[in-house]
């Protein structure tokens, strides 16, 4: 009988292998020597100008090869215009790799400008900037300057959203499921606008070959399961951990709001680094009065459990400060591959949240979604949220 | 909670480190337009400053007339015979780095400059080693049958003999005259014709430009200009001349996609014959404007040593390639001195 067993358990494991070893055999056999079969077309050089910073008398433009072949950048331009410059580390790029391209330039604050560079076959590609904006320094002060606007913009509003607790634990029932379902609505709207923004740096400044539309799909989804399982151990094991269920909830809330206040920190920190100050002064307005309503959404579950003030502290600074971060990331080292990552990790994250939320309002009110005071909660927080974002 | 901020905050350092601290290894330097001298760890990438050699030298084109292969006829008529190969695979190295296909005259664009003196018998050998059907069709005076617009050669040593009078008297362009015409000419099926007249002009040092644009990513927009192909090639490699010696240029405009293309000396003004056909020049200027094969014939002299532009008062010409620098050096035999100013 045990060998019986052995090598039927053999079997199933040699069955499980031979497709692999199928595959790699076909795959080699495509690859391999001599093998010109499949060699069909000419394929097309690829690169991608994805990053242009205007720096004191130069332009750095930070190019990545997103072809199907090696290439060679030989020459930049400003304006259809050839310009000496240089590449660091060399201008060999492989598939995916980066070069930086520093063109020596006197250019103009607020004009117009398309940068140009040509790959060793002739052709050449182009990005075009609205209008020239001096490049952040990672400095000292434009980091304190980062974290007052990151503490504007994620703590302070999430620290007076949160001083709704004592109000949302005086009343009744069915008006704290309205609560707690206006905070779902407010979030399916932040989720909705993560990814939405995600999309737009993903057109605007991701490559085709990153596939954009499915990294956002696949970040989304990973996030959500990731955070999923996480809550779902952290709210089981409640007791054992020694918090309470409502600030276990408390607390997946403000991860999620706080991964998606890190995508509204890197877009802050983006504007203001491409020189729009004006516009990131009524971003940084917009948000403020948009995140006060997170502060109600951790609020509302906390209401139903005992909560120190250290404890709300906390929440409200995970939920609060990687606003501080994404500033930093957004305005010193803006990458649109993190970017649409962070955006996706957020978005993913707060449709968690929701689930969670829904689950609690569930388990909380007899088993019952579509009360009229959950049903209202959940439209008013979608229209108190678009109303709040026209602001910005 | 710390666990998540020290998360936050490792990713946000680890994104904006690698921006602040570049390693700083094997500094080149490089001079830019306005003068700054900036230092890099990386490569330099430069066509306009830094000389570069190429495979087509465009200072041995400069000076090359073609005289043919001469002999003279029982009536007294000079017979100057030339063989031009046509071929069409050619990838040659035009700026530095960039890679382009070539369509070539006897291996070079422009293909050779042919020579002969008016009412000589010109016999040219044409053969097509090309993948594609080519011809050659010269400006100028000749029966129909030898126009090479409908006498297609065909591809792989397709041969033609072209045999005319040559005339008239002028600089007149050659090139494939086979459809998609522009395709045919933008890779550089094209060359010089120069008709001397029978009582020869004044001793000269003499030159052809031939004024072209090279579209290498096929967007019927030019990539490049150049005098002779390669961009910026006069600006590396000045061109050297003596002062109080007649200079003469014969200035042929081949380039496509852009109306117009203009020819501006600094320093200077020269006397302009259009065509090259009438022994009196038309103007005297520093300036002319030339449409697609327009060309002519300049002449000039300089006074003073030293280095002078010529270029494209086309600007975006000028910077994409097209221009150049005369070196004037003191011609011992005629001093400045010795210049009567007038008066």
């Amino acid at each position: 009988m045990e060998v019986s067993k052995k090598s039927s358990k053999g079997k199933i494991i040699a069955s499980g292998i031979a497709p692999f070893i199928l595959l790699i055999i076909m795959i080699g056999y495509i690859f391999g020597p001599g093998s010109d079969l499949l060699d069909l077309g000419t394929p097309l050089p690829e690169i991608s100008l994805e990053k242009i910073e205007f720096s004191e008398s130069e332009i750095h433009v930070t190019v990545r090869n997103t072809g199907p072949i090696p290439v060679e950048v030989v020459m930049a331009d400003v304006n259809d215009r050839i310009q000496p410059a240089a590449i660091e580390p060399d201008r060999f790029l492989e598939r995916y790799e980066t070069a930086l391209v520093r063109i020596p330039f006197e250019w103009n604050v607020a004009e117009p400008y398309i940068i140009g560079l040509t790959i060793d076959d002739g052709t050449r590609f182009e990005r075009e900037i609205e209008a020239a904006a001096p490049a952040l320094k990672p400095d000292l002060e434009f980091a304190g300057f980062f974290a007052i606007i990151g503490t504007y913009v994620g703590i302070i509003p999430v620290m007076i959203g949160l001083l709704w607790l004592p109000f949302i634990k005086k009343i009744s029932k069915s008006k704290y499921h309205f609560f707690l379902a206006l905070t779902a609505g407010l979030l399916l709207f932040l989720g909705i606008d993560s990814i939405e923004e995600a999309f737009d740096v993903s057109d605007e400044n991701l490559s085709g070959s990153f596939n954009g539309a499915l990294l956002i799909a696949t970040t989304i989804v990973l996030s959500f399961l990731g955070l999923y399982y996480t809550s779902e151990k952290l709210t089981g094991s409640a007791d054992s951990l020694k918090i309470s269920k409502p600030v276990a909830i408390g607390l997946m809330i403000a991860i999620g709001i706080g991964l998606h206040n890190f995508g509204e920190g890197l877009a802050i920190g983006a504007a203001v680094g491409l020189g729009s100050i004006a516009f990131s002064t009524f971003l940084i307005v917009g948000f403020a009065l948009h995140n006060t309503t997170e502060g109600l959404a951790i609020a509302a579950p906390l209401s139903r459990g005992k909560s120190t003030v250290g404890k709300l502290l906390g929440l409200g600074l995970i939920a609060g400060a990687p606003a501080i971060f994404g500033a930093w990331v957004g305005g010193f080292a803006f990458s649109p591959f993190s970017s649409v990552v962070f955006l996706s990790i957020g978005a993913g994250a707060i449709f968690q949240v929701i689930v969670i939320i829904l689950k609690w309002i569930r388990e909380e009110g007899d088993k019952n979604l579509s009360s009229a005071a959950v049903a209202s909660g959940f439209a008013l927080g979608m229209l108190i949220m678009y109303l709040t974002s026209i602001i910005i | 909670m710390i666990f998540i901020f020290l998360g936050m905050f490792g990713i946000s350092v680890g994104l904006i480190f690698p921006t602040i601290s570049e390693a700083q290894t094997e500094q080149k330097t490089f001079v830019t337009h306005t003068g700054g001298v900036i230092t890099t760890s990386g490569e330099v990438i430069d066509p306009v400053y830094v000389e570069s050699t190429m495979e087509f030298d465009p200072m041995e084109y400069l000076r090359d007339f073609n005289y043919g292969k001469v002999s003279t006829l029982p009536d007294g008529t000079t017979l100057r015979e030339f063989t031009i190969i046509a071929e069409d695979d050619k990838i040659m190295e035009v700026s530095p780095g960039v890679f382009y296909n070539v369509w070539t005259f006897n291996g070079t664009v422009p293909g050779p400059t042919i020579r002969a003196t008016e009412g000589d018998l010109v016999r040219i050998q044409f053969i097509n080693n090309g993948s594609k059907e080519h011809t050659i069709h010269f400006h100028g005076i000749h029966p129909a049958e030898m126009d090479g617009v409908f006498e297609i050669v065909g591809s792989g040593g397709g041969k033609f003999t072209y045999e005319f009078r040559a005339g008239p008297v002028g600089v007149h362009p050659y090139h494939c005259h086979v459809m998609p015409l522009e395709e045919h000419i933008v890779h550089g099926l094209y060359g010089v014709f120069i008709v001397d007249p029978k009582e020869k002009r004044a001793p000269a040092d003499e030159m052809v430009m031939v004024l072209n644009g090279l579209d290498t990513d096929f967007d019927t927009e030019n990539n490049f200009y150049a005098a002779n192909t390669i961009p910026f090639y006069y600006q590396h490699h000045p061109i050297q001349i003596n002062t109080n010696e007649l200079i003469r240029v014969y200035v042929v405009n081949m380039v496509e996609f852009d109306p117009i293309n203009n020819f501006h000396l600094h320093g200077n003004l020269y006397h302009y014959y259009p065509t090259g056909t009438d022994t009196v020049p038309s103007f005297y200027t520093d300036m002319i404007t030339l449409s697609q094969t327009e060309r002519g014939i300049m002449e000039f002299e300089y006074i003073y040593p030293g280095k002078y532009l010529f270029h494209a008062h086309k600007v975006e010409f000028s910077e994409k390639g097209w221009v150049g620098i005369f070196l004037a050096r003191d011609n011992p035999s005629k001093p400045i001195e010795d210049v009567d100013y007038g008066s």
